[in-house]
């Protein structure tokens, strides 16, 4: 016994140094093994490589909003009836044209020509009825479930037709239908085979990167590069140290500002500024005491110097918002931002007029690093209006149960990144709890709108509405910041869809 | 030794059975749950309550925990998010992470030993003193600071090797892939080594003082031939106790160093299915992170025997009581 375990020790031993020296001997010899990303060599038949925080979380259709997947996939692999294009239109995808009925009620789409699967299946209406009846079915967990809740029937009269009958009038309906993607009639995941867009789903790695390659047989206008890889980091150090070394070609998005001096005196980068959609939103309960007190919510709104916070976390870039829309939808209006503008007494003067004394209250927030400055301002600008803010740090899974299902919390800060979000204040359930009558008014009147004028206007009011009663303090809109190599260029520099869309990036020798 | 080693295995049972209800019910005590962070901003609590009915989250918890264990044993457990079988998952991040750790072990030994018994035998002279101070050092700096060091100096400013990442084809790209872990690697390695370097130390230094070696001195053994003679395995006895207990270091120091290298091993498994409350691939990771720990200390066990035959008397005597 002895001697085996002995001799078994030594074969350990033996074998663990052999595997050590084959580490040090493989890397003082071989350098040049560092380009491992497959990025770094620039030619133009190589495919691009972008580094990005958002990984897909599942490719099960359905369920959430599942960010990561439309922003890797959607219109570059699974397209859409419509798709939101890089400037926030809508434009038609697998829909050649869209008829709409006198009295708005009737949608009929003839779809594109000789549109194929990627398993070289032919797309027809049968397949656009499945798509859309799975995310308005009762099962259905999109988060798009309710603004697609208005089609009460879908008809396919022959196999180049949809035909979508209305509830109600939806002037927003083309606008919403391009996050329902179309796949196989009957399948319930996105596969390799039932994308129809110009990329095809190669490979992925769970944690690590999904990599897309040109489908060569496109009904539309063919991709300019061969193949994309997205590469997915936790730490945006690591990424931006890979954007560094040549082992990524573009970085999606940049989450704070000390990431960028180090791209942006080097000629071998380019950093790019843009309009995102995500906006930060500091917001009230505003069931509970005292902040069904508008008055309160002025209040506390006015005592908050939000260029001083957009600052402290972006220095010169992003932009102070007073409503919910972000710059690039058609409703914003910078004039909101000077409703509530930074005034200290006059913040004092409503709260007094309001009659509470000595406010203190709670905050939950996600414990990131963002969030800490702000919470960190709010808290001193608080105190100086004799307000104290006692902060509750959480992680997001406890803010998706605490805040946003069980609304258990006083305020609390978060980020939100959907596109025309502003009507969910429409919604009295949302988890702010907002219950304005004429805002819900205006909401149905801009879905009955007869023109997208009309919708605007509708839409524009409303936000008039909430910039002043202030049922949430919106504090800046973030900048959407992406670096590129130097060579790179065909991308959008806003994000203001969810998709990235790749199909027009190229690289210049 | 038959007896002994049934004993070992039954208590390594009822340590993963205790370990299994633990790492279930703290999960179960975390605010926050898988469905939330799945389903996001926009659905409603109808919707939630749908998602968490289909997860099974709504049975009782003594059904969900018989659902997981019945699932480690037929494999059919799957993720919440991604919907992969978890096994199938752990097991396509253990080519980086059991290479990154086993080749930190191997190299922090490889340092350690000699350098821990040098500043034993030369205690007293500047060299001796001075891998002390080095140990110390070593133990105050953070391990992640180390690696983001490392990564300044060999990646971004000498461009020598990758500054995280691994290789797509994996291990196919052998020479990517072993240039991907050193830095990893050295990065762990200067961790344990400082801690290892002063347990050999002392080690030594009780060695050095002992009576067998000033007898063997004293029958005209040199210094060098009676500590390799005598003191080597006496001194191997404590020394491999924390072999053991290093090895489980360097797996746990894998998955805070995964993160700041980008590797996609268990570390950073670990680290996104907690974030997003993945219940099941958090559940099976870290028991197969405890079962690795413990059948390590019991490898550990069985080795001293062999090295020291005391241990198996004490034992013999005792009725087991070793444990």
């Amino acid at each position: 016994m002895k001697t085996r375990l002995s001799l078994a020790t030594l074969a350990l031993v033996s074998s663990l140094v052999l595997a050590a020296c084959g580490t040090g001997g493989g890397t003082g010899a071989n350098p040049e093994a560092t380009s491992t990303g497959g990025g770094s060599n620039a030619a133009t038949t190589e495919e691009i490589v972008i580094g990005s925080t958002n990984e897909p979380t599942s490719f099960e259709r359905n369920i959430g909003g599942s960010s990561g997947i439309s922003e890797t996939t959607t219109r570059n692999v699974y397209e859409g009836l419509t798709s939101i294009d890089e400037s926030g239109q809508v434009i038609n995808t697998l829909a050649k044209d869209i008829a709409i009925s006198d009295d708005g009620l009737t949608y009929t789409f003839t779809l594109q020509d000789g549109v194929k699967f990627h398993d070289g299946t032919a797309l027809t209406s049968k397949d656009v009825k499945w798509a859309i009846s799975q995310a308005i079915a009762p099962e259905s967990k999109s988060a798009r479930k309710s603004d697609l809740a208005v089609i009460q029937k879908i008809d396919t009269p022959d196999d180049a037709t949809v035909v979508l009958t209305l509830g109600h009038k939806a002037a927003s309906l083309p606008f919403f239908l391009a996050s329902v993607t179309v796949v196989k009639d009957g399948d319930k995941t996105n596969t390799a085979e039932n994308g129809t867009g110009p990329y095809k789903l190669a490979e992925y790695k769970q944690g690590d990167h999904l990599t897309l390659v040109k489908n060569d047989d496109y009904w539309g206008e063919p991709a300019k590069n061969p193949g994309v890889t997205f590469q997915f980091y936790n730490d945006e150090t690591a990424m931006n140290n890979a954007m560094r070394t040549g082992a990524l070609d573009i970085v999606l998005q940049e989450e704070t500002p000390d990431q960028l001096m180090q791209f942006q005196d080097d000629p071998q980068f380019k950093v790019t500024e843009g309009n995102s959609i995500k906006k930060w939103l500091w917001t009230f309960n505003n069931k509970v005491a005292p902040f069904d007190d508008v008055k309160v919510r002025q209040g506390l709104y006015t005592a908050i110097n939000r260029d001083a916070i957009l600052n402290a976390v972006w220095g010169d870039y992003g932009t102070v918002i007073g409503s919910m829309p972000p710059v690039s939808e058609p409703w914003y209006d910078a004039s909101y931002a000077e409703i509530h503008a930074y005034n200290p007494t006059k913040a004092k003067e409503l709260l007094d007029e309001a009659g509470v004394k000595d406010l203190s209250f709670g905050i939950k927030y996600v414990a990131e690093p963002t969030q800490e400055i702000i919470v960190q301002q709010l808290k001193s600008d608080l105190a100086a209006v004799g307000v104290t803010l006692n902060l509750t740090p959480i992680d997001d899974s406890a803010w998706y149960e605490g805040v946003y299902t069980n609304k258990d919390y006083e305020t609390t800060l978060m980020d939100h990144n959907n596109p025309r979000d502003v009507l969910w204040y429409a919604n009295p359930d949302f988890y702010w709890q907002y219950d304005n009558k004429k805002v819900q008014e205006l909401k149905v009147k801009s879905d009955e709108a007869n023109s997208t004028e009309e919708q605007t206007k509708y839409i524009h009011e409303l936000s008039g509405i909430i910039a002043e009663e202030a049922p949430s303090a919106w504090l800046f809109q973030a900048p959407q910041i992406r670096v590129s190599r130097a060579e790179i260029s065909g991308f959008s520099a806003d994000k203001n869809a969810e998709p990235f869309y790749v199909a027009n990036i190229v690289r210049s020798n | 030794m038959g007896r002994f080693i049934a004993v070992r295995v039954a208590s390594l049972i009822v340590s993963l059975f205790v370990a299994s209800v633990l790492i279930f019910a703290v999960l179960r005590l975390l605010p926050g749950g898988p469905a939330g962070s799945l389903l996001g901003v926009g659905t409603t609590a109808e919707q939630l309550e749908q998602l968490r009915e289909e997860l099974g989250m709504n049975q009782s918890l003594v059904a969900q925990y018989g659902d997981w264990i019945g699932g480690l044993f037929s494999g059919s457990t799957t993720s919440f998010v991604s919907g992969m079988p978890v096994n199938e998952l752990i097991a396509s991040k253990l080519p980086v992470t059991i290479p990154l750790s086993l080749a930190a072990f191997v190299v922090s030994v490889l340092v350690s030993v000699p350098l821990g018994v040098i500043a034993g035998v030369y205690r007293n002279s500047a060299i001796g003193v001075g891998v002390s101070a080095l140990s110390q050092l070593g133990l105050a700096v953070p391990v992640f600071w180390v690696g983001v060091v490392l990564v300044w100096v060999f990646s971004l400013q000498a461009g020598i090797l990758p500054s995280g990442g691994f290789p797509r084809q994996g291990w196919n790209d052998f020479g990517g892939a072993v240039s991907a872990l050193v830095l990893p690697v050295i990065t762990i390695a200067i961790a344990m080594s400082s801690i290892m370097v002063r347990y050999v130390r002392s080690a030594t230094l009780d060695v050095l003082d002992a009576d067998y070696i000033r007898t063997a001195r004293s029958i005209g053994f040199s210094r060098g031939g009676a500590l390799a003679r005598h003191g080597l395995r006496n001194g191997a006895v404590p020394v491999v106790a924390i072999l053991g207990i290093e090895l489980a270091t360097s797996l746990l120091g894998a998955v805070v160093v995964e993160n700041v290298f980008a590797l996609p091993g268990l570390g950073s498994e670990l680290l996104s299915a907690v974030t997003s409350r993945d219940f099941p691939v958090i559940q099976n990771l870290v028991l197969f992170l405890t079962a690795v720990v413990l059948v390590m200390n019991f490898a550990v066990d069985l080795i001293q025997r062999a090295i020291d035959p005391r241990l198996r008397l004490v034992s013999a005597s005792a009725g087991g009581g070793a444990l």
